[in-house]
């Protein structure tokens, strides 16, 4: 998967959490958390989403590198090249 | 049979639990022992019709942009649509110390405060400093019994109002006697005086069978029916359980929603809890003809009332104390769709142990219940004005019915004054949700056992 396409995984995720989030205003180097309103409870639908569609088992303590849009491609880039 | 998951117990924290749980991993089995689900929240049939049990309103009401709010963070968890439930605000409800004084609030705040400026104005500067804490606080930190009558007293320097402040938290969800933790009292004041009381327009029926098409739909398993003889443990780690028809059904976590001693019980392990007194409930439900006037509450949808010189919230000395108590009128809801009935519910403190000394004795059992349901009867007539000749049905529920069709020990309907608030019972794998993990409400109760998946489970399997 590309960084673009990885970007586009996790938003699609956010919105279906959450049918309203505003993407216009994110910026991808500051913690999503803050900028969309998501609650920690929110948070782990991102991981589980991305283990129920990719099979990716995220264990918790690599949970902070989720934080920021870039840090989740960086993250997730050589975990889903094959995907 | 093997399962990943195995919840006890399929009340709404049980089936909220399993809902968030099937979202992601379908492999989850949720036992009830009941015919039906819904625990406290259930329904029965009589005189044909359905009645509901334990649903007066929901607490917890949000707007649909309150994003954060308990309502719509635990919609977003369990990705049910608002719109499946079709939310109905209540009228507006009031406290009413007979012969003293009387506060109505709404889901609209600025009521109460406007009440509380206009017939306490020495307490309100108290009061905002009251409310600025309550805002500020945060509940589940704090490990220690804070009294929140000492609190509230301090700031508000007038017992009447502390007490009609305390008594609808009380009775919506207090498991202890004469006082509450302040952590309880600011998570109940949040849900019933900042947030509201609200219902679907369906009955709890409705509500029941949304959560399990969604859990069905994702895949999630459920047996009624199904009573835990016993769960099997080695050391730390729980194997499974052990059905009442001799099964065997092992698992690698397991979630139980049916109470802290009762889980005990099924251990077959001392639970080394304080044993404090358990406060126990009677409702009777009168039932009137479509549109019957309440000239004195048309519009009320519950009123929670006192007529005792003080205010007490414990266990009684006889079988109900009717010295207080709440009554609902479940139909006044703003825009409800019309009913063929008109119904009057009053609930009362009860003595689990002298209801539990007539059990062997049908006749005086029966006979208790008529005069429960009969010394209800003046109190909610003073209150709401005359009724009683209109009565077309009528029943009660006490104490043992509650134990009998929820297995909640002695029909305490809030559970073990001991709360577990992070839901750890001493394993590694069991853990518990629900009453007495000390989240109360049907929200409530449904984010106990979302956040206990959440917290222990889910990052785990």
């Amino acid at each position: 998967m590309t960084r673009d396409a990885i970007k586009n995984l996790i938003l699609e995720i956010i919105e279906d959490i959450d049918e309203d989030a505003d993407f216009d205003s994110l910026q991808s180097d500051k913690p999503l958390r803050d900028q969309l309103d998501l609650d920690s409870m929110d948070f782990l639908d991102i991981v589980m989403e991305l283990r129920k569609r990719h099979k990716l088992q995220i264990p918790e303590e690599d949970y902070p590198e989720l934080a920021t849009l870039d840090s989740c491609v960086n993250y997730l880039e050589p975990l889903l090249a094959d995907a | 049979m093997h399962t990943p998951l195995l919840i006890i117990g399929g009340g709404l924290s049980g089936l909220a639990a399993a809902l968030r749980f099937a979202r992601f991993i379908p492999d989850v089995l949720l036992l009830e022992g009941h015919s039906r689900v819904g625990g406290l929240n259930s329904y029965y049939y009589r005189n044909s019709r359905l009645f509901e049990t334990g649903l007066h309103a929901i607490t917890n009401y949000a707007d649909p942009k309150e994003k954060n709010a308990p309502l719509n963070r635990l919609l977003r968890q369990l990705k049910i649509k608002r719109k499946e439930l079709a939310l109905h605000q209540q009228n507006q409800s009031e406290i009413h110390f007979l012969d003293r004084q009387s506060l109505l609030f709404s889901n609209d705040f600025n009521l109460l405060e406007d009440e509380i400026n206009q017939k306490f104005p020495a307490s309100f500067a108290g009061f905002q400093k009251l409310l600025a804490l309550i805002t500020a606080y945060d509940p589940f930190k704090t490990e220690f019994f804070i009294s929140a009558k000492q609190v509230i007293q301090h700031h508000l320097q007038d017992s009447l109002l502390t007490d009609m402040l305390l008594c609808p938290l009380m009775y919506y969800g207090s498991s202890i006697e004469n006082d509450m933790d302040f952590g309880q009292f600011v998570i109940m004041f949040r849900a019933i005086f900042l947030e509201g009381m609200f219902r679907p327009s369906g009955t709890i029926k409705d509500l029941l069978e949304i959560l399990l098409t969604h859990y069905k739909g994702y895949g999630g398993q459920i047996r009624t029916k199904a009573s835990v003889a016993k769960i099997i443990y080695d050391n730390k780690t729980v194997k499974g359980v052990v059905l009442g028809s001799g099964e065997e059904i092992s698992c690698d976590y397991m979630l139980t929603t049916i109470g802290s001693e009762e889980t005990f019980k099924l251990l077959g392990k001392p639970s080394g809890m304080k044993k404090l007194p358990r406060l126990g409930f009677v409702e009777t439900i009168f039932e009137l003809p479509p549109k019957a006037e309440l000239e004195r509450a048309r519009d009320r949808t519950i009123i929670f009332y006192n007529k005792a010189k003080k205010f007490s919230y414990q266990q009684p000395r006889e079988l109900i104390d009717v010295n207080s108590g709440v009554i609902c009128m479940p139909q006044n809801f703003q825009n409800l769709p019309p009913t063929s009935f008109t119904e009057v519910r009053t609930t009362h403190l009860a003595s689990y142990k002298l209801w539990k000394e007539l059990k062997n004795d049908p006749d005086s059992y029966n006979r208790a219940k008529e005069n429960a349901a009969h010394s209800s009867l003046p109190v909610a007539e003073k209150i709401l004005g005359n009724f009683a000749q209109n009565i077309v049905y009528r029943d009660t529920f006490t104490p043992l019915t509650i134990e009998r069709f929820t297995g909640k020990k002695n029909g305490a309907i809030y559970g073990n004054p001991v709360k577990i608030k992070d839901g750890n019972i001493g394993f590694d794998n069991l853990f518990l949700a629900g009453t007495d993990q000390g989240f109360l409400g049907i929200v409530g109760s449904m984010l106990s056992g979302v956040s206990i998946i959440n917290q222990h489970i889910l990052p785990r399997l």
